[in-house]
């Protein structure tokens, strides 16, 4: 007889979303298990696995692979568990471990625009979304305190309350590139991000170690290893190294239990009340696609067949160059500053919008692994590579993809080391995308030359890098014949499983997708408090 | 079809591509026009040493001349005059642990840099263009001592990192990132 476990409510993912819904819940009295695949890490660990690591500018290097509980990583080389099916690359990364992959991240905290929420209605593209940005405004709030928001103003999104925190200091390169854009008719502003502009909530004040990804060593930046100390602490049980393989519907269509494989495929079933799948955009689909049986054919909660469709993410081109005064990148966060301007208006009925950001990443290690591909040896050598380091910048858009259902998370005929599909997707660009790309590309040059910028590096045209924002596959929506979950995150097939995950967004607009995700992640945490 | 984006993450997009950097924007020097007359001379180096380049196996010199080579070559090739001696001998025996002949090959390499009047700005060109059997080596004692890396793709591992001497260069400026540049909020001043 396999073991049994239950609770009231049982989380499958233990990343920001799935342990802040749990958070709350516990914390209103309903016994939450939530079982994370992946294995505990510890923190300092992962900084000298940064510092002994060999691939620096792979973000994934620092973390453990787990073939009972694999991730994607294409760096030297493409470990083949996100199985690309094209026609475009998507080449998303993420961590399975406890807390999820928001132990790297730039921290962005953005919300979305009003206007983000119904562009069918005001552009007619894309799809609005079932609830409104007032909605929503509160929780989230409730996030930003929960997560340590510094902010402040200029991002176009209303705010009942200022944010919990100051915005971050302002880096000497981001104040230059303020001032001298400014002519231009550009407004740089400061970030909303998920990091201390003074001790806040037990964690101390940023010092600009300037790692935020792949690891911050310090806490300044928030993480989802928080997020699920956090639920702990209140009083959740974290059972990690559970991979969840199946989801076990009742004859009357609400989900009994969930049945999980430890490393060593011991499989064991857990019952609850109410179920909320946190497991990611990519994850997340895929589990409820391999629960199909002969009742649900086409998987769980789907039969809309739109689980794991109309897949979104924000592409980016970018421009790189060097200005002509000293920035020196690398003081301070990695990710400080963008404009705004170009995230909403009339055009958006004609091509993609897009934020532009600026990098402050220190520029050292590229600007000298570029010098010596050069062949540039000797005393030069070193006097080049402080010359690039002080004055190399990089300016990118993150630009919004609209949903197509061919843009899609399927299960692949390859499995893992359990014996589980794989993860497959199917990935385009379109129109919409490449004009808005073109306009981008034309407000670098523009701001390359109020910089004084020389030594242009363009990405190439079509080539677009990708940013691991996954939405879209469980899209919320009024209609259960074209979405997944409603406004509260409850799938409209089984009314106690719930979704709270970044997939749930219909839409992926101009901004990284975490703070919006727990905002409705809360919000659905809410709505099972009321409903149980 | 054929579109072959790369990953890239929050703000550091196709910071890995697109870099072929513009050598008429550099400070100074370029690696692209030898110098005529250097480029005859090196040559000429080149081809009294190549004989030397490869010996038989069972000749291997003694492993001190070869390290004593590597720190000569690393020296030249770095611009650094003093480089610890700790370090280098971490960072041969990761070079030769890849490569068996290496040690033959910077004791050739050693000698083509003991020659005068070697421009250090046409080194690479004019190894490509000789098809040197040492031509990867500069690279490699390069990348080791400014990245701190030896190898490549799979094999690639970490020797160095705070000592490394691209931080070591930068260090006035920046700390190597994971390090604590100073007190919340110091960044705001322009770098000293």
């Amino acid at each position: 007889m396999p073991e049994q476990l239950s609770a009231d409510i049982v989380v499958i993912g233990s990343g920001v979303c799935g342990s802040l819904s749990a958070h709350r819940l516990v914390s209103q009295g309903a016994s939450v298990l939530i079982l994370e695949a992946g294995p505990r890490v510890n923190r300092d660990q992962l900084v000298l696995n940064y510092r002994n690591g060999a691939f620096k500018g792979n973000w994934m290097d620092p973390y453990p692979f787990f073939p009972w509980a694999p991730s994607p990583n294409f760096h030297p080389k493409d470990n083949g568990y996100l199985v690309q099916a094209g026609p475009y690359p998507y080449p998303a990364e993420y961590v399975r471990i406890v807390g999820g992959t928001t132990w790297h991240w730039a921290a962005h905290c953005w919300r979305v625009l009003p206007n983000d929420m119904k562009i069918k209605t005001l552009y007619g593209v894309g799809r609005d979304w079932p609830i409104t940005y007032d909605e929503l405004e509160p929780f989230y709030y409730e996030a930003e305190v929960k997560m340590g928001v510094s902010g402040g103003p200029g991002t176009g999104s209303p705010r009942s309350k200022p944010y919990p925190m100051e915005p971050m200091p302002e880096p000497w390169a981001m104040r230059r590139i303020r001032e001298r854009l400014a002519p231009g008719g550009y407004e740089v502003i400061t970030n909303p991000q998920g990091r201390t502009s003074r001790p806040y909530d037990g964690r101390p004040a940023c010092c600009g170690n300037n790692n935020c990804q792949p690891i911050c060593p310090i806490d300044a930046q928030y993480t989802g290893g928080i997020a699920a100390a956090t639920a702990e602490k209140a009083g959740a049980k974290l059972i990690p190294k559970a991979v969840v393989y199946r989801i076990e519907p009742d004859p009357q269509g609400r989900i009994a239990a969930v049945h999980y494989y430890d490393p060593n495929k011991n499989s064991t079933r857990v019952t609850g009340k109410a179920f909320i799948l946190a497991a990611n955009g990519i994850e997340s689909p895929k589990l409820l696609l391999l629960s199909a049986s002969d009742k649900y054919p086409n998987g769980l909660a789907n039969s809309s067949d739109t689980v794991g469709r109309n897949l979104l993410d924000h592409p980016s081109s970018s421009l790189t160059f060097d200005a002509d005064e000293e920035l020196w990148l690398g003081r301070g966060e990695q990710s400080p500053s963008s404009i705004q301007k170009f995230r909403d208006g009339p055009f958006r009925s004609e091509h993609a919008a897009f934020r532009l950001d600026f990098t402050n990443i220190s520029q050292v290690r590229t600007a000298a692994e570029e010098l010596v591909k050069q062949g540039v040896y000797g005393p030069q050598l070193a006097q080049q590579i402080r010359y690039h380091a002080a004055r190399q910048q990089n300016v990118k858009d993150v630009l919004e993809i609209l949903p197509n259902p061919e843009n899609r998370v399927t299960l692949s005929s390859q499995k893992d080391a359990l014996g589980i599909p794989k993860p497959e997707v199917h990935y385009s660009m379109d129109d919409y995308v490449h004009k808005g790309m073109e306009v981008a590309r034309e407000e670098y040059g523009k701001i390359a030359k109020l910089l004084g910028g020389t030594n242009l590096r363009y990405t190439p045209k079509g080539e677009y890098g990708n940013n691991q924002h996954i939405c879209g596959t469980m899209a919320m929506g009024n209609d259960p014949k074209d979405s997944v979950v409603d406004g509260f995150g409850r799938t409209h097939d089984h009314s106690n499983l719930f979704i709270a995950s970044t997939g749930v967004m219909p839409t992926v607009a101009t901004v990284n997708s975490t703070l919006t995700a727990v905002a409705l992640a809360l919000r659905t945490a809410q709505h099972i408090h009321e409903a149980i | 079809m054929g579109a072959s984006a790369s990953v890239t993450h929050d703000g550091l997009a196709g910071s890995k591509r697109g870099q072929a950097i513009d050598n008429a924007e550099r400070p100074q020097g370029t690696a692209d026009f030898p110098d005529p007359v250097r480029r005859a001379l090196l040559t000429s180096l080149l081809a009294a040493s190549a004989a030397s380049v490869i010996p038989p196996a069972f000749a291997a010199p003694p492993a001190d001349a070869a390290q004593s080579a590597f720190l000569s070559a690393s020296q030249t090739l770095t611009g650094q005059s003093s480089l610890d001696p700790e370090e280098a001998s971490r960072l041969y025996n990761a070079l030769i642990a890849d490569d068996p002949r290496f040690a033959d090959g910077v004791q050739a390499l050693a000698k083509i840099l003991g020659q005068s009047n070697i421009d250090l700005m046409q080194l690479q060109h004019v190894l490509d263009n000789e098809n040197s059997p040492v031509a990867t080596l500069p690279r490699k004692i390069v990348t080791a001592w400014y990245t701190g890396i030896v190898g490549e793709g799979e094999k690639a591992r970490c020797i160095t990192y705070e000592t490394a001497l691209m931080n070591v260069v930068v260090a006035d400026k920046l700390q190597p990132p994971s390090y604590c540049y100073g007190a919340p909020g110091s960044w705001v001043e322009k770098p000293a």
